[in-house]
């Protein structure tokens, strides 16, 4: 198939556009840097997509469950373990720690699982500042060493950015995978009417777990390399500001659709760091973003673009007869 | 052969009794009509056996398996169905995306022609395209039934599945369920007489969560205590 006729050509761009950038800024490390946390927020907003977007719940302990997979993954480093076995321990830990925060899901729909996730958040950041030992409490953990390489010697400057772009990539390939496939299907039937969807013989309490496993694990690997790439880490580095944040940037973009998350969280990450000399006003224009894609852009500016779309093809009754089958 | 038996089902909501000692007993092919006044229990004998609610006794057999303590998508499974009283399809989703959906998990699912032919016989293929939520009520209540059928269930419980239909849908609803008795076992639950007059070949009534009658329409309809505490002079 032609690359350029292909379904995969959005994918193919944005897989050039994510290992360019940072070669493009190798120069600079200031915009490298604010280029790797982009790419970091694309994947954590790919991955809340998959719970808020596709699923129907708005988990606000994400940034909870990627402090958890930071913490384990630093704790084991430093306990002489190799970086990226120490990454896929903690994430899959992480992950696990995951499922079980979402068992509230089984029973609590919309608003109030968005409150319980509320509350599970503010446990883990107490958590956080608590456990003294293993987090250092609010002083945080600096000095994280970098991930080592297998040929010597360590992780870092631009190739720790084309990293974080592979592994973004890999998350949006693998979140569309995961929406095409039954699996998706299924949860968009869970998001529309879980009722019906179990009616229909699906099992919801499986899917909705698997759903919180898989999008734990986008939180999870980017929590772990974040630490690192950052070199600081404190509870507010993981506290629900950081959740909201990603909430934002999925619901600004457009939830429930690919690149609705991806264009949010290219637009809404580098902002902080482009606000910096306003540092006054940068919580009024965040809090400002949130009122006004709350009332102007429900769906988002992709899902608004496709309901326009949408509205502007003939009526079904015209199209029946000249729509191709699916 | 018998293919849904209920016995001594009682559910309570706190002090209230929403059906007391029910029993409920269907053969393989035969249509069972159940009627009542509101809040004589008739949804929620549907619930207890399609596992929306646990009853506090009795015990329902399907097919000869125990249901109590399964899951609904356990017993949607095991080929017991269920529409609901108030229409429900996945509106966001068009007619084709719906129809994809009942097949995902079904355990024995409708071969395509099958599904091509069934959506034909039921008027919906020029609907395919479209957004559920934008097809009329008559079309929704026969996307539901088409959602049913592509699983091949062996039952199949409509709660009134004419409701809000005008009479003339209800006209060829019923030419449509009496069709469909050749494809399933139907189990309905109406307030509209004449659904069950041509449709039924055995009537139950609950009336405040007892089992008052159960026989033939003709004698049921007929009966002086069910036109007492029921039909009263009125027929819907």
């Amino acid at each position: 198939m032609n690359v350029l006729t292909s379904r995969w050509l959005p994918h193919t761009i944005f897989a050039l556009a994510a290992f360019a950038t940072p070669l493009v800024f190798s120069g600079n490390r200031y915009f490298a840097f604010i280029v790797g946390i982009t790419l970091l927020s694309v994947l954590w907003a790919t991955g809340m997509n998959l719970l808020y977007g596709y699923t129907g719940l708005m988990p606000l302990m994400f940034a909870g469950i990627a402090g958890i997979s930071a913490y384990v993954t630093i704790g084991l480093s430093a306990a002489g373990w190799s970086f990226w076995l120490a990454m896929l321990v903690g994430s899959i830990a992480a992950s696990l720690v995951g499922i079980v925060l979402g068992l509230p899901s089984l029973r609590l729909r919309g608003f109030y699982f968005t409150l319980c996730s509320l509350v599970i958040q503010s446990v883990i950041t107490l958590a956080f500042v608590y456990f003294v030992n293993l987090t250092n409490g609010d002083v945080g953990i600096s000095h994280i060493p970098l991930p080592e390489l297998p040929g010597g010697g360590q992780l870092t400057g631009t190739s720790y950015e084309l990293v974080l772009a592979a592994l973004t990539v890999i998350g949006v390939v693998v979140l569309t995978l995961l929406v095409e496939s039954g699996f998706g299907h299924r949860l968009i039937a869970i998001r529309e009417d879980d009722g019906l969807a179990e009616t229909l013989g699906i099992n919801v309490t499986r899917q909705r777990l698997a759903a919180f496993f898989i999008a734990s694990l986008f939180a999870s690997i980017g929590g772990a390399l974040y630490a690192p790439y950052v070199g600081f880490v404190s509870p507010r580095s993981f506290d629900v500001l950081v959740s909201l944040n990603i909430w934002l940037m999925v619901a600004f973009g457009g939830r429930g659709t690919i690149w609705g998350p991806v264009v949010g969280a290219v637009i809404l990450a580098p902002l902080p760091f482009l606000l910096q000399d306003y540092y006054m006003i940068k919580d009024v224009v965040y809090g400002l973003l949130i009122i006004g894609v709350i009332v102007l852009l429900p769906a988002g500016i992709v899902g608004g673009w496709k309901r326009k779309a949408a509205a502007g093809e003939p009526a079904p009754d015209v199209a029946q007869k000249t729509a191709p089958a699916r | 052969m018998t293919l849904l038996d209920a016995k001594l089902v009682s559910m309570r909501f706190g002090g209230v009794v929403a059906l007391s000692d029910v029993n409920v007993h269907q053969e393989a092919g035969e249509t069972l009509g159940v009627i009542g006044p509101n809040g004589s229990g008739k949804t929620t004998l549907v619930n207890v056996i399609t596992g929306h609610l646990t009853p506090q006794n009795g015990a329902v057999l399907f097919d000869g398996a125990p249901l109590l303590g399964r899951k609904p998508f356990q017993i949607a499974a095991a080929g017991l169905t269920r529409t609901y009283q108030s229409v429900r399809v996945f509106s966001e989703l068009t007619t084709r995306e719906n129809i994809a959906t009942a097949l995902l998990d079904a355990p024995r699912p409708l071969p395509s022609d099958g599904v091509a032919e069934t959506a034909e016989w039921l008027g919906l293929t020029p609907r395919f395209d479209a957004r559920a939520g934008s097809l009329t009520l008559y079309e929704q209540r026969r996307l539901e039934i088409l959602m049913r059928l592509v699983q091949q269930p062996k039952l199949l419980m409509l709660d009134e599945p004419v409701g809000g239909l005008s009479s003339a849908e209800v006209r060829a609803t019923i030419n449509l369920l009496s069709e469909l008795k050749a494809r399933c076992t139907i189990f309905v639950i109406e307030h509209t007489m004449k659904v069950i007059r041509e449709l039924a070949d055995r009537v139950i009534v609950l009336v405040a969560g007892e089992k008052i009658a159960d026989g033939p329409p003709a004698e049921i309809l007929s009966d002086q205590r069910v036109i007492e505490k029921y039909l009263g002079s009125v027929d819907a």
